[in-house]
């Protein structure tokens, strides 16, 4: 009886969770940790350490220890993301087969999908020692605004890791998944997801059990970990000026000080300042330590990260126009991803929408909480049928404390952050960071909770092919969800799962449908480079355009075309996927063989080709030529192996 | 297999509706009640629905959704829902009912100036080909157009020619 658990892949961490008895809960491993850092690291005796034991390595062996390979993965190695980072990460990339990117370590190269998969394979192992069953399907979360080579590769990832990957799910559709259905009748929602490397903005109307994403756009390269390089480069500054001492020159320095960065980052969420103390890491007269100290303000971390946040802002306004809205038109905004713990982002948002923004389930975790859901919806395992299921509650572990005070939402500096940073290096600690995760207060009292909502049973579906009555809607507002009456645990107390009350409902029906959209637009390539646009953005998924492309000379047995996303007018702007090549087409003259090619956006948000010859309406050998993510049988049975041969080591040896 | 039937000959039946037809809903719907429509047609036919049917009954189920998509696409906005409506007087279906033979782009290695054959039209396709890196595809035209009076029986050069009258089209479309 395996379960199929939602894994939230992340660039800087990973969560992995599943519902149980109505209940989605974030899985902890053996320590009792719920979120893990997404780094792995290559110990010399060959196993794969994943997670914090990681981490804890990023100084010790940083040429071995692999993180932020998000950022990377899907794409080609000239990008001006790859080749910016090949600058900044202590570990080495190199060019790989069909223009990929491959990381050396220990000598041995990985494609950015096989580092990936160590951290699922991780995510896996937790979810397995959590649930005590085997786990083979998951549900896994990208960025809405990946492109088809990210999400292939992910999904490569997956099958790396030994998953079958039901779906690949958007981060912020996951997330307003997990805060379920409105309380009265329909909403429009943002989700505004700033997470460690990427951002994404997703509008949704949440109507008739239906989630509709109406748009979404994001930035693949932008989020919290910015912040920590622009505080870092505030702290080479300070020390250059105090000790003339350029800390970019020493092997991994910047890299240990944009992890001081990110700590800075997070003690000002709470506090107003911050001072941190290093003592080995400046060095004086003849080599020998000085003691340095950094001292950073919130009003002057917020100037400097200010960029950073309205440059999300800027993506919002794009996903508004895109929807043909206006801030004021959205009924309610999420916060997602760790990066909105920082107050000023809050404060942003709230100026920008005009609207106070929610934070009512811990943020690290609503994204895999979703990616649960969704895999429990998508189950076909027998057990699934048999039981009836309502739309899950969210395990009181994960809910962020609401205070019914004045300003409701905006407590996000007191936001308990959930055990991420607890295995600093000695060095590295600061004063003012908890040392471990501080307990999650529960003040349930009269919070609305959403997630705990009884559905009323719904029509049993009308057979088919017939439609459902004409334009009737499928619930009535009388029989909408009621308020289940949920057992409060005392203030303070963590209640176990098991003891939860499950809800239960008689209908068949389960959880709402969600409709997401392709984020980027897909056109292939004209004659002087400008892009015919076959599938627009925020399109609904799945769906497909057909195209017929003729042959221009007699006697033409192939036709090529060039396939991109993106919506730059000009074809070189876009992401190039890839050309097509349909070949083995029958000799005619020019013109006389047409070939319809059906373009098809599957509920992953993934490209898929078919072609066919109109006149004999054969199909024809479709051939699509992707950019580095594509892998053939042969490769993946070579990285396959490779993942059979490291395997993954709780700790490493001592 | 008999939902998979079914569903084959609702999706076979969509072949001969207009978009209308296929929501359900008046010809002067709102937008309200066109999404509404689309949300209880997704209800039915959105491939998530059928997850506990064979494999192939969800594929074909996928083929009918996204013919909704496509109508519920086109008549959620404004511009496209007059541009369909026009068309729909004169009994077309579809917005763009598989929009026949566009032709293909020209291979990327072969410039204009390899296929012209005389100085004068080497000279012409060269300029050509410059105008066409930096994506001017107008003035490209011109000296293309020039290039073909200087070889009235280069075929390719002419071929070139109308791929970029077509390629204008389209830009400006």
């Amino acid at each position: 009886m395996a379960v199929a658990v939602g894994i939230d892949l992340g660039t800087t961490n990973t969560v992995v969770a599943a519902v149980r008895d109505e209940v989605v809960t974030t899985l902890s491993d053996s320590d009792g940790e719920r979120i893990f850092p997404s780094v792995v690291s290559f110990h010399p005796s060959g196993s794969v350490l994943v997670g914090r034991a990681a981490l804890d390595r990023r100084l010790i062996d940083a040429p071995n220890t692999i993180y932020s390979v998000k950022r990377l993965i899907g794409r080609p190695w000239d990008s001006p993301e790859v080749q910016q980072a090949r600058a900044q990460l202590p570990f080495e990339l190199r060019e790989g087969p069909k223009s990929g990117t491959v990381v050396v370590a220990r000598g041995e190269h990985f494609t950015l999908p096989e580092i990936s998969a160590f951290v699922l394979r991780q995510a896996k192992a937790v979810a397995e020692a959590a649930l005590g069953e085997p786990v083979e399907r998951a549900v896994i979360t990208v960025p809405a605004n990946f492109n088809d080579l990210q999400r292939a590769a992910t999904k490569t990832a997956g099958r790396l890791a030994g998953l079958d990957v039901m779906r690949i799910l958007n981060e912020p559709t996951a997330a307003a998944l997990a805060y379920g259905q409105p309380d009265h009748g329909r909403e429009r929602i943002a989700v505004f997801d700033l997470g460690g490397g990427t951002f994404d903005v997703s509008l949704l109307d949440l109507a008739d059990d239906v989630f509709e994403v109406l748009a979404t756009a994001g930035d693949t390269a932008l989020g919290g970990d910015d912040i920590d390089v622009i505080v870092a480069e505030r702290m080479v500054e300070d020390m250059l000026s105090k000790h003339r001492f350029d800390a970019r020159t020493m092997p991994a320095g910047f890299a240990r000080l944009r992890i001081l960065g990110e700590q800075i980052k997070r003690a000002l969420s709470a506090s107003d300042e911050h001072q941190l103390e290093v003592d080995d890491f400046v060095p004086g007269n003849r080599g020998a330590s000085v003691k340095w100290r950094f001292r950073m303000t919130r009003p002057e971390l917020e100037w400097a990260s200010l960029v950073i946040v309205e440059r999300a802002l800027t993506v919002c306004q794009r996903a508004l126009e895109s929807a043909g809205l206006v801030p004021n038109q959205i009924d309610r905004i999420i916060l997602v991803g760790g990066a909105t713990r920082m107050p000023m982002v809050a404060r942003k948002v709230e100026q920008f929408f005009g609207r106070a923004p929610t934070v009512r389930i811990n943020p690290d975790e609503v994204v895999a909480l979703g990616a649960a859901i969704q895999a429990d919806l998508l189950d076909r395992s027998p057990k699934r049928t048999s039981i009836p299921a309502s739309h899950p509650r969210i395990d009181e572990q994960s809910v962020v404390a609401v205070r019914p005070s004045a300003a409701p939402s905006l407590d996000v500096p007191d936001l308990p952050i959930v055990g991420v940073h607890s295995s600093f290096p000695p060095a590295a600690r600061s004063k003012s960071a908890p040392a471990s995760e501080p307990p999650i207060e529960l003040d349930l009292g009269d919070t609305a909770l959403g997630p705990a909502l009884v559905l009323p049973p719904l029509p049993p579906l009308p057979q088919l092919p017939a439609l459902p009555s004409r334009r009737a809607p499928p619930s009535p507002a009388a029989s909408r969800p009621a308020l289940a009456p949920a057992a409060v645990p005392a203030p303070g107390a963590r209640p176990k799962v098991a003891t939860s009350t499950a809800i239960r409902r008689g209908a068949k029906r389960r959880g709402p449908l969600l409709i997401d959209v392709t984020p980027l637009s897909l056109s292939v390539e004209t004659a002087g480079g400008f892009c015919d646009v076959l599938i627009d953005a925020n399109m609904p998924i799945p769906c497909d355009r057909t195209r017929s492309f003729g042959t221009a000379k007699d006697g033409q047995t192939s036709v090529h075309l060039r396939v991109a996303q993106g919506e730059g007018r000009r074809f070189a702007d876009n992401t190039l996927l890839g050309e097509l090549e349909l070949s083995g087409l029958r000799a005619a003259p020019r013109g006389a063989v047409e070939i319809a090619v059906i373009f098809e956006i599957d509920a992953d948000g993934m490209l898929n080709v078919r072609a066919r010859d109109v006149r004999t309406g054969n199909e024809t050998a479709a051939r699509i030529q992707l950019v580095g993510a594509q892998v053939d049988a042969a490769d993946l049975d070579a990285m396959r192996a490779r993942q059979v041969a490291h395997p993954l080591a709780a700790r490493g040896p001592r | 297999m008999a939902i998979t039937e079914a569903l084959s000959l609702f999706l076979r039946s969509l072949e001969t509706k207009s978009y209308y037809e296929i929501l359900r809903v008046d010809p002067d719907a709102d937008s309200a009640a066109i999404q509404a429509a689309f949300h209880a047609f997704s209800r039915v036919y959105h491939p998530d629905e059928h997850v506990d049917s064979p494999p192939e009954a969800s594929g074909v189920a996928a083929d009918i959704f996204k013919r909704a998509v496509e109508a519920y696409r086109c008549l959620s906005r404004p511009l496209n829902r007059e541009r369909y409506d026009r068309g729909l007087k004169r009994g077309r279906l579809r917005l763009e009912p598989g929009r026949p033979s566009t032709a293909p782009p020209p291979a990327v290695a072969r410039t204009l100036e390899t296929l012209a054959r005389t100085l004068e039209g080497m000279a012409f396709a060269q300029k050509a080909d410059r105008l066409l890196a930096t994506g001017n595809l107008d003035e490209a035209r011109v000296e293309l157009a020039g290039a073909c009076k200087c070889e009235p029986y280069n075929h390719e050069l002419s071929e070139r020619l109308h791929l970029l009258y077509e390629a204008l089209a389209l830009g400006g479309a």
